[in-house]
Formats: C-alpha cells, structure tokens, sequence
C-alpha cells in the first residue's frame, strides 16, 4: 500500500478544515470495509487519509422531534441495535443485518454505504425508500441538507463535492401506521453480496386503500432509486392481485428500460418479480403499528 | 412457494490407490531406555487427524500413555517414506505400519519381560507389564525399557505395510481393484423456493462405514466437514475460467458454505471391520463428501420434480430448471 | 489528534497490557500485531474481509484486523488470541474446542474464538441459530462448523443446548 498522511480529529470543524485544504487528494476513511481494500490493491492512492471514527458528532442515533438523525459513522452493529431504529425504521435494522458477517457490520457505516453508492448496496435503497435526507457539511458552505436521491450519480458515484463531509443521514418518523418490508437474495446466508433486493414501505387507509407507498429495489440499477411509476399505479387503490401482478409487471419493465437486457436479466427479472410480489403481500398482510 | 424435499445419496469408494498402484506405508518406533517413546513416519496430518489416531495406536499396541509418545511426522531427513495424505489411506495404510512396528517392539520387550518376570501371559497396559493371573508379578515399562536395552535386544522396528492389489482383467474389469472399500449412505433434507431458486439445507444424516472407528469424535469431524465441502460443491462452488485464467480469484467470488449455510450435522459411524485395516478401521476422508451432493440433489428432485444434472445448484439454474418444468407442464395442459 | 508523517507512535491496549509501537500510517492492525508485536497467533488470511481468520477483539467487539487501519486502533482496547490463555491455563471456549474436537488445521481457530468471545459477550445464552449467525464471518474448510457450534455452546454458560 502506497503510503499517507493519517489524520484522526476529534472535532468536526477539524475535520472539515482539513478535507477543504487537501480536497480529491484525500481521502476519508469510515468503516474501511470497502476503502482499505481499495487502498491496498492501490486502485486508489491518497495523499492524505482523514479518519473520521473519532469525530463525536457523527456517531450515533438521536431520536429529535419529528425526525431521526443517523450519524454517518453510525456502524450496521450500532443500527440493529439502536431502538429508535427499531421502533421507527425496522426496514433500515433489517437491511442492516443482511450486510457481511459480525466483523464488516462492527466496522462498516451507514454513511460509508451511501457515499459508496454500490449498486449491491443493502441499507442504501432503504434510506431511499423513506426519502432520507443527507446532511453535508463543509467549512465553505456549512451545513445544508439534500435529498438522498439527489446526489446519486451514478454506480460509485455521488454529487457530494470533495469539500464536503456526509456528517448524517435525517429521516422524517414515519405516519402512524406505516408498514415496511426488507428481502435480500444472496449465493449464501452470510458473506454474500445482494444478488437482489426489495426495500418497500406502506401505509393503508382503515378501508385498505394504499395511501403511501414507496419502493426501491436494490442490485438490479445503477443507483437505487424510487419507482414512482409502480407507485402511481398502486396509490388510491385497494390491493388486489391484479393490481399487484400489473405493478410486479410494471416494476420491471421499469427496471429494464432503464438498466437494459443483461446476462443476468434472464434470472433477475422474473425473480425480482417474484420477490416484489412476496414482500408486497406480507408487508400488505402485516398489521401497521 | 417453498417446497421441501428429501433424498439419499449412497456410494463406496476405495480405499488406497488400487489397481495395482503401489501403495505403501511405514513407520518406525523407537524405545529409549527411560521408556519414552519415539515414532516417525512420513505421514502429514494436514488438520483430518492422523497424528491421534497414529498415537492411540502406538499407546494402544505398547500399554502407554497417550500423552507421552513423541511423534515425528514429515520429515524427510528423518522420516520413513509413506506416501501421500490422499485416497483416505493414511489410518489404513500407515496405522497399519504403526500397528506392526509396535507390535514387533512389544514382543520384544514381553520375551525380556518373560525370562524377568517368569510368566507367560503378560499384559502392556497403563505403563506397566504385568502377568494378567498374578499382577503381583510386574514390571514398569519404563524399567522393562531399560532391561530390554541392557541385554541387547533390539527395541527399534520400522515396518512396511503393503497393500498394492494385483489389478482387474483390463477384458472383464473383474479382480483385485483396491484393498478395501468403505460405504456411506447420506440423508438431505431441503427447502426449495421455487420463486427464487434458492436452497435452503435444512438437515443432513451421515451414516459412514469406517471399518472401526478409532478415534468416533475425529470420525464424526471428518464426515461433517465432508458433508459442508459437498454441500458447497452441489449449491455454489464453481471455478469459472475463461481463456485459461480463473476468473473469481477470490473468497468474496469463490464462495465457500458459511456457518448460516449448513445445517447442523448428524453422524452416524458404522463399523464393518476391513481384514488389513488397523483393529479393522478403513478411511473416511473422502468418502464423508462423496454422497452429500447427489443427496441434495435427489432432494431438490423430491421438492420440486426438476433433476439437475449439472453443478452448482445456484440460484440461476435451479431457477431455470423449475421455469422450463413449469413450461412444460403449460404446454402439456 | 496530530497529522502523521512518516512512522508515527500508536499508543494502545493489547491483551491488557499498554503498548507502544512506532508505525507507518498505511500499515493495517493485523500488520501491526503480526510483524511489529510478533502476535502471530491471529492469521493472515484473504486481506479484504471475507474470511475472518484475522479476527480479533477491539473495544469488545470482534473486527477483521485486515480492516481497520494501525492508527484507527490509537487509544483502543484490542484483545487477541494470544490474551485469551495458554497451554496451562486454557481459556474456557479454547477447552470447549479442544474437548468437542472442533480444531482440524487450525488455521480458522484463532478467528473463531475471537467471534466465538465477542458473541459471549453480547449473549451469554446464544441458541444455535444465534451461534450460527454469530460466526458467520469467519470461514472454515475442515469441520463443516457442527463441532464448532457445540464448542461454543460448551463454552458459553448455557453448556451443551445442542
């Protein structure tokens, strides 16, 4: 491994100091569960490293009044077992514990997960899915926040600026009765990338008409992002299994207009189907909270 | 939907190289003058156990402690040549050896102890050399070491055990293939979802026949490792290579059966004696991993009526298979 | 707190005992304890997180020591297999292993007592499933992992519930 400079503040306007002077020169390191095998096969050669772990203010889960913040050092570990996650975001916890094995969740981050923006992410399509917003601060501009889906470029690619630190992730608590849903397929239990997977989440009408509905699905774009197309067709209308055989339908002719045929696609679009159904029913199914 | 099925994946194999491959084992044993022990042998235990069972054999044959027996293993400045670990010879080939190098030192000693003692029935056991109707009359085996050096006797032996076969008639294939064969029969229980193709291996019994089980807990350890290989062998493992370079380099890409994909184990040891194996053992490193694949697939088939033909059994072709069977049945229809 | 430039101090806890040690910032933990400490106990393995043989315990929690930077574990408590007993004062799940005959090469074992420890910790009492999942980032090639669970069920105070 090519060496660098190693910087590990305590404080956030330290931090933000030192990545405004040294910009794509450096690089900041979170969890490491994807950067440190980059750093070592030298796909990429930092100057500067800026260890972001000790910064106080970017760890942990506070439960504010209509909103839940996420610090972007926050581990996968510290998710499953935070309860205002439990309570507020199951789908986030569930996604969570899908990742890697004991090691890569004690290590890996929720904002290490966005800023990657692999298209196998787990938790990332969750944060999607609930319309998460992202907090950037920078010694520029100071803090401002965007819409998750906003800065999704592309595959490993964000519009954050390099000046800019993801310091958390800001979710609105969900309306009373909401429902959510999480599945991944893997090749195994553990240790496996997502092959695919499905983060929904619902609210119905006492009479049972979907009044809200947000689905993304993951491994199957380049970027996770909200089918609005699904979507529409399922709002103001009561769930019937037409109706959601048409959105499954809808669901991926979404996703191969937009990905296109691969060699994966003769698998992935019946399953993703399938899976859409799955959840869809069981989160339909599920009494809402 | 998830649908479970059953089946049973039976075999026999043969043990050693047969065929009329030569197939030799050796070991020699040492007794010092204080009774210690030295055993070497060109055998490597590689992690499957043989340096145990080589030392309960050795305790065994000369009535000493387990714990006390020097083993030197591998090592070809020092060692005897006993061929290779593979083709589940090594507890049936070199325990062989071990067994009659022990054996041939022992009666030596019991010939000193013979004339010392002026009994007959002698017994090794506990370290000690006693006559087995009057225990009165004993001797340590330390001390029976040292009379055994001090008249001369020769208290080293290093013996061969050979079980090259003569071969089949190349016209009949009928003859001598290999020396002896061990058996197994295994139980997999599945759970198929038919939406995704995914496995789920639910349950595995193993019923093994090792001859004689001389160490059961290494035994049992053998067959379940050899049932987790077989389990990634039928659902997962596959090296893709393209223009003679293996592509998934990796165990990120390579993936091997993690602790949530296997199931906990069930062994049961069966003990049909094998003629030349040491107390009758044959070997089981092979044959633990031989039926654990045609057992899941025969219960793939049980499941959901698809018969796979080609390995893996991952998620694209189990899909594929119900898909096409579920075609055909429309078109049936 | 300081930028470091060149081989720098890492001040941090290892098996109990404080520890200093002069690093280069681009070496990794498990670098660090294997080459600079003579710790070899913990294994080298893959280097990118997918097999957990270089497991080990930092601040009670069981990480890849292949992930995580030297300097990252400045101030931190790390525990290896080295702290955790010895030939004549076997740690309770190193007898568990031994006796339930869940070691064949080897190679794995240092790994899966860390996890086996660092999922103890959090749950004294874990089920089979729990075990499973506790376990599931350190691979293992010989055993097919049966005797393992028993080892830690053996091991844990809720002894022997497979």
């Amino acid at each position: 491994m090519q060496s660098f400079q190693f910087y590990s503040p305590n404080y956030l306007e330290d931090a933000l100091k030192y990545i405004a002077d040294r910009k794509q020169t450096c690089r900041t390191l979170a969890g490491g569960t994807d950067l440190i095998p980059m750093l070592k096969k030298e796909e990429i050669r930092p100057d500067y490293l800026l260890n972001i772990n000790e910064v106080g203010e970017l760890k942990g889960v506070e439960d504010l009044d209509n909103q839940v913040r996420i610090g972007a050092t926050t581990t996968f570990t510290e998710m499953i077992e935070s309860e205002t996650l439990n309570r507020f975001f199951p789908l986030l916890v569930n996604a969570a514990a899908s990742v890697g094995g004991p090691q890569i969740r004690n290590r890996g981050t929720i904002g290490g997960n966005v800023i990657t923006n692999g298209p196998c992410a787990d938790v990332l399509p969750g944060i999607v899915a609930l319309d998460g917003q992202l907090e950037l601060q920078s010694k520029q501009d100071g803090r401002r926040l965007v819409s998750v889906a906003d800065v999704l470029v592309t595959a490993y690619e964000t519009s954050i600026r390099s000046d800019e630190l993801l310091t958390g992730i800001l979710i609105q608590k969900p309306v009373q009765g909401t429902k959510s849903g999480f599945e991944k397929l893997g090749r195994r239990n553990a240790m496996a990338k997502a092959r695919l997977n499905l983060s929904i989440a619902l609210r119905q009408d006492p009479n049972g008409t979907i009044s809200a509905v947000s689905i993304v699905p993951g491994a199957v774009m380049p970027v996770a992002v909200r089918m609005n197309d699904v979507e529409s067709m399922l709002l103001g209308r009561k769930p019937t299994p037409v109706l959601i055989q048409a959105a499954a339908d809808k669901l991926v002719e979404v996703v191969v207009n937009t990905a296109g045929i691969r060699w994966s696609s003769e698998y992935k679009v019946p399953v993703l189907k399938n899976i859409f159904k799955r959840v869809m029913w069981r989160v339909l199914a599920e009494d809402p909270q | 939907m998830k649908k479970r099925g059953i089946g049973i994946g039976s075999m026999f194999y043969g043990i050693g190289y047969g065929f009329s491959r030569q197939d030799i084992g050796a070991a020699t044993v040492e007794i010092c003058e204080d009774g210690s022990v030295i055993v070497r042998s060109g055998e490597v235990d590689y992690g499957q156990g043989s340096d145990t069972i080589f030392c309960q054999i050795i305790a065994e044959e000369l009535g000493v402690d387990y714990a006390e027996i020097k083993l030197i293993t591998a090592d070809t400045l020092t060692t005897p040549n006993a061929g290779p670990t593979s083709a589940s010879r090594v507890t049936y080939v070199t325990g062989k050896a071990m067994m009659k190098a022990a054996t041939e030192v022992r009666e030596t000693m019991r010939e000193v102890a013979e004339e010392k003692l002026g009994m007959q029935d002698l017994m090794f056991a506990n370290g000690q050399v006693f006559s087995m109707s009057h225990p009165e009359k004993n001797i340590s085996f330390a001390r029976l070491a040292k009379a055994t050096h001090l008249a001369g006797r020769s208290v080293v032996a290093t013996a061969w055990q050979d079980i090259t076969t003569k071969d089949v008639d190349p016209e009949t294939g009928q003859g001598d293939a290999y020396s002896t064969y061990a058996w197994a029969s295994q139980i997999a229980v599945v759970e198929v979802d038919t939406e995704t193709g995914k496995i789920e291996v639910l349950r595995v019994v193993a019923a093994h026949d090792v001859g004689k089980a001389i160490n059961p807990k290494n035994v049992e350890a053998q067959i379940e490792g050899g049932v987790a290989t077989g389990l990634g062998y039928a659902l997962e493992e596959q090296i893709l290579i393209n223009k003679g370079i293996v592509q998934n380099t990796t165990l990120s890409e390579y993936m091997v059966p993690t602790s949530m994909d296997v199931p906990v184990i069930e062994s049961h040891i069966v003990e049909v004696p094998a003629l030349e194996g040491p107390y009758g053992a044959k070997g089981v490193g092979e044959p633990a991993l031989i039926p654990t694949a045609p057992a899941i697939l025969n219960a793939i088939a049980n499941a959901v009526g698809v018969r796979v033909t080609a390995l893996p059994a991952n998620l694209e072709n189990l899909h594929r298979l119900i898909r096409e069977q579920e075609n055909n049945n429309k078109d049936k229809s | 707190m300081t930028e470091t430039i060149g081989k720098t101090k890492l001040t941090f806890t290892v098996n109990g005992r404080e520890t200093e040690v002069l690093v280069d910032p681009s070496w990794t933990l498990l670098r660090v304890l294997r080459e600079s400490l003579g710790l070899t106990g913990t294994k080298r393995g893959c280097e990118e997180g997918d097999c957990g043989l270089c497991t080990v315990i930092m601040e009670d929690r069981a990480v890849d020591s292949c992930l995580v930077m030297a300097l990252q574990a400045q101030g931190k408590t790390v525990e290896t297999i080295e702290g955790m007993g010895h030939e004549h004062a076997l740690h309770p799940l190193q007898k568990a292993f031994i006796e339930e005959g869940a070691v064949q090469c080897g190679f794995c074992t240092p790994g899966m007592i860390m996890s086996s420890e660092a999922l103890l910790r959090q749950n004294t009492h874990p089920t089979v499933e729990e075990i499973k999942v506790g376990l599931s980032g350190n691979l293992c090639r010989c055993t097919g992992y049966t005797k393992i669970f028993k080892a830690v069920a053996k091991g844990s105070e809720s002894g022997g519930r497979l």
